[in-house]
């Protein structure tokens, strides 16, 4: 126990913690501005200066240790100088334009000047005079009146990672730039906007448009891009969002943000949005009242239930849309309409790949807490760069690789490329060598733990040889030893598996392989997920083959339990995936589809297939907030409420469910709203006033959610296993078909990009997005572009077999050599109208990665 | 005395390892790598040897701190940062005479058991940079570096890391963070740099003289050593004497040797037979003294005494031709440009400070300046990061302790007395 006086107080600690935070902690406030509890220590500003007995020289609180006995003083007519002074010295060189900066109200240093400065400075020289800085499109910044904390600096050296600005210059005139110049090529993330005291470094989104205290309301919500599930904060005025913040102390994101949450809301106000229903007469979509609309639907789907049977309608759910939206959806499916044809576009990699491991090391198992990977001491990053596609994650990683953990990487993984990482880099189509070659040298290294005879019994015929491995690689023998062992010799690795791995050929194999590296050394698997509710959608039921709750619809006793639930009869049968009813429909056999909140014209492989197979289908209705691709072609759209204007559930990819709050109104109505009228027109019973009834419903029905309720949710952390009970997994088999990995030889194959600023089709309606990352690109490597003769910028044709695009050329230092990658975000230039795809035959992904590719420059 | 640092510089080859090794160098080094370092630590003590940087912090201190930390690898860092106006004590030990500190080096570097060694560079020494270079290369050529040192199983390794022109880097943690590649600012303490230095490891830095002093201390043991100078701070010291004297130079002679001396004796008087107006006996940082004050023994003990301080030894003589509020706002200009800005009183403290200063050096000044000055100055003195700021604070503090009439002129007569 240290004892600690402070103006007199004793105060007694567990530990040893800073003069601040002992302070703090006997509710002593000391004034600071260089200070801040994310960030590392810096002691610059000199406002938290106090008197320490037997210490000749005034120290810093927030740098200075208690120890015990330690007699402070924080009130005394020194201090009180000094906090006056370093107050006139700060304002020497800030403008006082409060008036018109942004800051005004929230400003730190307005704040503190009021409380501890003088009421005039003495300086009558001119100030340092920075002109503003506009040259970026989403940050400002105003080095008047900058105060040097370094905040931002040490939030992006030190949290984000990116250590993209810096202090430039030295003494009075130090001003934070980004290395790159005035506009920034950063990750965008926001953070330094974040920590900023001042009105230096601000989002240029709101510039002009509220003052803080104008705020109307602040609404704590999830955000709607990937499945990391970050907590934001909706600043409202005028029923718009103004800005969105995080919140420091929140699980998961704790403070932090990536571009997407921090600048992607955009697309809520779009001027694009639907605002009426539409129904397609003579060929065209006009707008309609509601009651038409819903009435239309429901005689139509009525109609085709009866002359084709229930299994000729299908639905696609959707991972963007809230637990309560995509549970009710599937009861419309299931009950009102009789059928199991209900699935979503995370059967394209994060369904099935859930499924194949969890059938390996049961049910929850990928559901591990993503902050728990700063504490690993391995992170084996394997398919897709998590710093692109769950940022919040990749930080965690960082933060590992910060505290000693070893990062290793298969695979070229752009953000972690600063961490040291230990790299195997496998040549094209070879990474199943690599994968074995690691299995082999884990068996032996650590021998076979014995606690699974079925995944054993599939390890028996795995001996590649290191030198096989380390050549499929293009590495030492010695140097493949060492990745292996850096992984071996971890006591609490984790192993992060993206989509890359899943859509490849032979994808199945590669997951049971990295599976069988979990098992050898007894880590823990994380499923990168990208879209916000991929997960919560399957616990929901939203898979042709499993019934809320992830309870198999292949057991009658489940079967049993919902019929009961819902009084009505379940079909057996299992329904078509996302992939089979593209197929019914082109064969005919499929008639009606409802897409709710889904883009599969643009968001499947083979889109342009994808859209003449919905061509083909007779009715198609899509619920959405843009009229998007596969919108266009249907023959009702009802416009839907966005995640801002709703209130529900998301469950993030560790299972986590969080509360989605209605942030900003709009008329109009939920997506589930629009499923129960519909089924209501059609003599279901979907009584439901609001999103809270849905949800009672969900855990009264779902053995998984048992006394779940938004009030249990808002008190605490909500993280599987819920109340209820998981599923227990009784592996009777592990099915693997490796394929056989022949490829057609191409100069060049089709890789998909998934950029850190975009996800889907959602973020270009985002204008802070598009304006960092504008328009698609063809990424090629260096040597590529020599042996093509092209440069930056130049325009070239990428062709497949199904298709062309003509794109500027990237030259990046990040793609392999014989890749072109391609983005699938922007409107008609989307990477998947290219690529064909065959289904991999245990896991139901799309295999995207044999596309062969031509590239010629296009003259002009 | 004889000298001993500034042994042999007259010989216009004594950079070459060749000339030193005639007149005796390189024979302690074997001397100390028979011994245990312990015993080396001891024989610091007993001589005790103070830093010859500024602060005079007794060295067998610094390195039993270092040596009882229990991380490896250990870095030995020699600070040749020397930036201070009025300061080129270490000069001619880099340019003439680099084997004494390559030698002083390697012998503290196996006391601490350190294997590797950085010469931290003034940005503006390209000469020494070159001479360092090839000292070094010769030296690893003979053996006296590299992974067996002189055939004693001893590992040391030396490099020259040359600065970027910031006085601030001679700050030790400044040093470091910016031999590491980062921008050179000074680091909280503590951790102190002996148990989370370099590259977080324990690191020892020392000043190019301190180090230098290390092959004759060994060669001719603590005892025999700390006979030489003070008897409270003994060895030699370098003095640098730069301003109105017959004969600015280097001046090696014991520590403790008296201020008026070295301006009358050794460097022969005041230019010209004028009049002597003030005396900074330490380089800018330190306290000014008037004339009648300079009747001090110029060692680290003493000088404070005197209401100054030793400093690096640069002694800067003006005569009553000077202006003295023309030379401290030269000062603060110095100050303010080399103020690192990590802390808020320095980085707008000095700035200001100079502002005011030049409005009453160009005869704009107000009756109320003074007041301000000080302060300011009270604002800024024992409330900065590091010294840097304390240094730019006290300098105005006793320019106007001293010569407050002349500020007071200045600013009645709108014009210099001095022309």
């Amino acid at each position: 126990m240290i004892k600690v006086t402070i103006n007199g107080k004793e105060i007694e600690l567990e530990k040893a913690v800073t003069v601040l935070d002992a302070a703090r902690s006997a509710g002593i406030k000391i004034p600071t501005l260089c200070y801040h509890e994310q960030l590392e220590k810096y002691g610059g500003c000199r406002l938290c200066l106090v008197e320490v007995e037997k210490m000749p020289r005034l120290q810093t609180a927030c740098t200075l240790m208690v120890t015990d006995g330690m007699v402070v003083r924080t009130e005394t007519e020194t201090i009180a100088n000094v906090r006056r002074s370093v107050l006139e010295f700060l304002l020497i060189n800030h403008p006082l334009d409060c008036p018109y900066c942004d800051k005004a109200g929230e400003c730190e240093l307005q704040d503190l000047v009021e409380k501890y400065g003088a009421r005039a400075g003495r300086f009558t020289e001119e100030k340092r005079k920075v002109p503003e800085s506009l040259e970026d499109p989403v940050l400002v910044r105003n080095m008047e009146r900058c105060v040097v904390c370094t905040r931002c600096v040490r939030m992006c050296e030190g949290v984000q990672g990116a250590a993209a600005l810096g202090v430039i210059s030295r003494g009075g005139h130090s001003h934070i730039e980004p290395f790159s110049g005035g506009k920034f090529e950063c990750e965008y993330c926001g953070n330094c906007v974040s920590v900023c005291p001042v009105g230096a470094i601000m989002s240029r989104l709101h510039r002009h448009s509220y003052r803080p205290w104008q705020l109307v309301s602040e609404t704590e919500t999830i955000c709607p891009y990937c499945g990391v599930g970050c907590t934001l904060v909706a600043q409202v005025r005028d029923d718009v969002i103004k800005r969105v913040v995080p919140r420091i102390g929140t699980p998961v994101n704790n403070g932090l943000l990536c571009s997407r949450g921090r600048f992607g809301y955009e697309f809520v106000g779009s001027k694009e949005r639907l605002t009426s229903p539409l129904i397609r007469k003579k060929g065209v979509l006009e707008e309609s009242t509601w009651e038409e609309a819903i009435s239309l639907v429901a005689k139509r789907l009525g109609e085709i239930k009866a002359k084709h049977g229930s299994d000729a309608i299908s639905g696609i759910a959707s991972p963007r849309c809230t637990n309560e939206d995509n549970y009710v959806f599937q009861k419309f499916m299931r009950v009102t309409l009789g059928t199991n044809n209900i699935d979503s576009t995370a059967r394209t990699g994060y369904a099935g790949a859930q499924a194949f491991i969890e059938n390996i090391f049961g049910q929850g198992s990928t559901a591990n807490l993503i902050p728990g990977l700063a504490n690993s001491d391995a992170v084996l990053v394997a398919g897709g760069d998590p710093t692109a596609v769950n940022p919040i994650l990749g930080l965690q990683i960082r933060a590992c690789a910060r505290r000693g953990g070893s990062i290793l990487t298969i695979g070229h993984v752009k953000g972690l490329r600063h961490y040291s990482p230990v790299e195997l880099r496998p040549a094209l189509f070879r990474e199943t060598l690599a994968l074995e070659g690691i299995v082999s040298a884990l068996k032996n290294k650590k021998g076979l733990p014995g606690s699974n005879q079925i995944l054993e019994a599939k390890l028996k015929d795995i001996n590649t040889t290191p030198q096989e491995a380390a050549g499929a690689c293009g590495v030492t023998e010695k140097d493949y030893a060492a990745f292996v062992d850096r992984l071996s010799g971890a006591a609490t690795p984790a192993i992060v598996i993206g989509k890359e791995i899943v859509q490849s050929s032979g994808g199945n194999y590669k997951l049971f392989l990295l599976a069988a590296i979990n098992y050898l050394v007894n880590g823990r698997i994380y499923l990168l997920s990208e879209r916000a509710n991929e997960q919560g959608l399957l616990d929901m039921g939203c898979a042709p083959d499993l019934l809320p709750g992830y309870r198999p619809l292949a057991y009658a006793e489940f079967r049993k339990r919902y019929e009961t639930a819902w009084k009505t009869a379940i079909s057996e049968r299992p329904g078509l995936s996302i992939f089979g009813m593209i197929d019914a429909a082109k064969q005919g056999s499929l008639k009606a589809m409802y897409v709710m909140g889904e883009n599969p014209v643009y968001n499947l492989p083979n889109s342009r297939d994808v859209e003449a197979a919905l061509q083909k289908v007779d009715f198609l209705v899509v619920q959405d907030i843009f009229l998007s691709e596969t919108a266009k072609l249907a023959d009702v759209v009802f416009p839907a409420l966005s995640w801002s204007e709703k209130s529900g559930t998301f469950t993030n990819m560790e299972r986590r469910i969080q509360r989605v709050r209605k942030a900003v109104s709009r008329e109009g109505m939920e997506d589930w709203r629009i499923i129960a009228e519909i089924a209501r027109n059609m003599a279901s019973k979907f009584h439901y006033t609001g999103p809270e009834e849905v949800f009672a419903e969900i855990c009264k029905v779902s053995p998984l959610y048992r006394d779940l309720t938004y009030e249990e949710i808002e008190k605490g952390q909500s993280i599987y296993p819920y109340k209820g009970e998981p599923l227990r997994s009784t592996l009777e088999g592990i099915s693997v078909d490796k394929g056989t990995g022949a490829v057609a030889a191409s100069r060049f194959y089709l890789r998909l990009e998934r950029p850190l600023f975009h996800s889907g089709t959602l973020s270009r309606k985002a204008a802070a997005l598009v304006n960092i990352y504008s328009g698609a690109l063809a990424r090629i490597s260096a040597a590529d572009a020599v042996s093509l003769g092209v440069k930056d910028g130049d325009v070239v044709r990428v062709s497949t077999k199904i298709g062309s695009l003509e794109l500027p050329v990237a030259i990046d230092g990040a793609v392999e050599q014989s890749v072109v990658m391609l983005t699938n975000n922007f409107e008609g230039k989307g990477a998947f109208g290219l690529a064909e795809y065959a289904v991999d035959p245990v896991t139901g992904a799309p295999v995207i990665d044999c596309n062969a590719v031509m590239i010629e420059k296009v003259e002009r | 005395m004889e000298k001993i640092l500034l042994k042999n510089i007259e010989n216009p080859n004594s950079a070459d390892i060749a000339e030193y090794m005639k007149t005796g160098g390189y024979q302690s080094l074997p001397k100390a790598l028979g011994m245990q370092p312990k015993e080396i630590i001891e024989e610091v003590k007993k001589a005790g040897l103070r830093g010859r940087g500024g602060a005079g912090f007794p060295v067998a201190m610094k390195w039993t701190f270092a040596s009882a930390d229990p991380k490896f690898p250990k870095y030995l860092l020699c600070n040749a940062d020397e930036g201070e106006p009025g300061t080129f004590k270490d000069r001619p030990i880099l340019e003439k005479n680099p084997h004494l500190l390559i030698e002083g080096m390697t012998i503290s570097g196996f006391a601490l058991r350190a294997e590797y060694g950085y010469i931290y560079l003034r940005g503006e020494y390209p000469a020494a940079k070159d001479i360092l270079n090839k000292a070094i290369a010769q030296a690893y050529e003979k053996g006296f570096l590299g992974d067996n040192v002189a055939g004693k199983g001893f590992k040391f390794h030396l490099a020259v890391h040359q600065g970027a022109g910031a006085y601030i880097c001679g700050e030790e943690t400044a040093l470091i963070e910016s031999l590491e590649g980062d921008k050179g600012q000074p680091r909280i303490k503590p951790p102190f740099p002996v148990n989370v230095g370099a590259f977080a490891k324990p690191t020892v830095v020392n000043n190019v003289e301190t180090l230098s002093n290390l092959p004759y201390l060994i060669g001719t043991g603590g005892e025999a050593y700390a006979k030489i100078g003070s008897p409270e701070c003994p060895g030699p010291k370098i003095y640098c004497v730069s301003g109105h004297v017959e004969k600015p130079g280097v001046y090696e002679l014991p520590m403790g040797t008296n201020l008026k001396d070295i301006i009358y004796s050794h460097c022969g008087g005041i230019k010209g037979g004028k009049k002597l107006k003030a005396v900074i006996p330490g380089g800018i940082s330190t306290p000014i003294l008037p004339p009648d004050k300079i009747d001090c023994a110029m060692d680290f003990v003493n000088m404070p005494k005197h209401g100054s301080m030793l400093g690096s030894g640069a002694v800067i003589v003006m005569d009553e031709s000077v202006c003295l509020v023309k030379v401290c706002y030269r000062a603060l200009k110095f100050f303010e440009h080399e103020s690192c800005g990590k802390c808020t009183p320095c980085r707008e403290g000095t700035g200001w400070l100079r502002k005011v200063l030049g409005r009453i050096e160009n005869g704009q000044g107000m009756e109320s300046d003074i007041d301000l000055l000080q302060s300011i100055a009270g604002n800024m003195l024992g409330k900065t990061f590091c010294p840097l700021g304390d240094g730019a604070a006290s300098v105005v503090q006793n320019f106007i302790k001293h010569f407050r009439p002349e500020f007071e002129a200045h600013i009645k007569n709108k014009a210099c007395s001095t022309g």
